[in-house]
């Protein structure tokens, strides 16, 4: 990957749809891995106690509402106690309020919930990231919050310039 | 030849002078004098003009002045924090050039060291790259729309704090 100078300028400022988009493929692998291993290890407690094997089928209704309970806590959980995700901590950015103050847990929930809507929408919710003035999807307009770049691009900036 | 008489008068007088110099307290005359009555008759000016200043310090030895000087009590009387209530420090930071200072020193190799690993490396080029793909979007998008005024930046409470991250 091509070096660039760090941009330090932005701190704080709204973030844009890649850095918002591969934050969220992040947590989708993320998620998805640790709900298969989930999976999997509850496979085998269960052949090692009852001596059945257990497969699981993801179109099943059950696993498909335990997937769903799992994003949701994956998603609120992170949403309501810092305000990232594992993705979003390595994009560097960080959910909070409208006004840019921290993000309350109730509206990290409330986000959360109204997360889905986005995508029912054939996915339009999200197009306020790209033509809304404040990059704010569906699901931060309802719950109040905003994304905005939160990585230390000082420290980054001295360290590229160390690396020169 | 000498008039006898003229010399002997001359060394009477001589003997009378000494006497009374001798008599003479004077420290007791100095400090009758008054000295603010004879400084103000003395024109200082005409008098340092005839001062080769050059000269003078030329001849003083400063290391040894400066030596002999207690500069702690000096010091103490300095209030440091009035001093720096008035320097502008983002001004001072600002003349500084960071590049130069980074290319000069270790500071460099102290930061590699203490904060930067590969992952935070890694994750500096990925979030740089994302930044400017992010810009890069945006720019495509307002001039799609034609806005002509710029969307705030950031959240009002997050605008005085993104000047200098």
């Amino acid at each position: 990957m091509i070096a660039r100078p760090v941009p330090v300028g932005y701190q704080g400022h709204y973030a844009g749809s890649v850095s918002r988009f591969v934050a969220f493929v992040i947590d989708l692998a993320v998620s998805s891995g640790v709900f298969s291993l989930a999976l999997a290890a509850i496979s085998y407690g269960v052949h090692v106690v009852t001596g059945h094997s257990v497969s699981w089928n993801r179109s099943t209704p059950l696993v498909a509402v335990l997937f769903v309970l799992w994003e949701f806590f994956y998603f609120g959980y992170s949403w309501a106690v810092s305000g990232r995700t594992f993705g979003m901590a390595a994009l560097g950015i960080r959910v909070v309020g409208a006004d840019g103050s921290v993000v309350e847990p109730r509206r990290g929930l409330v986000r959360a919930a109204v997360f889905p809507l986005s995508f029912l929408l054939c996915g339009l919710g999200f197009l306020g990231i790209l033509v809304q003035r404040e990059h704010r999807a569906l699901h931060d307009l309802i719950a109040g919050t905003a994304v905005v770049y939160a990585w230390d691009a000082r420290a980054a900036r001295l360290r590229f310039l160390a690396r020169q | 030849m000498t008039d006898p008489a003229e010399v002997l008068a001359q060394q009477v007088t001589e003997r009378v002078l000494d006497l009374v110099v001798s008599a003479l307290d004077v420290n007791e005359l100095a400090a009758r004098i008054d000295l603010n009555f004879v400084l103000t008759n003395v024109d200082l000016n005409a008098l340092l003009s005839r001062v080769d200043v050059n000269a003078f310090l030329a001849r003083v030895d400063v290391n040894a002045f400066l030596a002999r000087v207690d500069v702690k009590p000096l010091l103490d009387q300095v209030d440091v924090n009035e001093l720096i209530s008035h320097v502008d420090v983002n001004e001072l930071v600002a003349q500084v050039d960071v590049n130069e200072l980074v290319s000069r020193t270790d500071l460099g190799a102290a930061i590699v060291s203490s904060t930067g690993g590969m992952g935070a490396e890694a994750l500096d080029a990925v979030r740089s790259q994302a930044v400017g793909l992010d810009q890069f979007v945006d720019r495509w998008v307002q001039r799609l729309l034609r806005r002509r005024h710029p969307a705030p930046p950031a959240p009002s409470a997050l605008l005085p704090a993104q000047a200098e991250p």
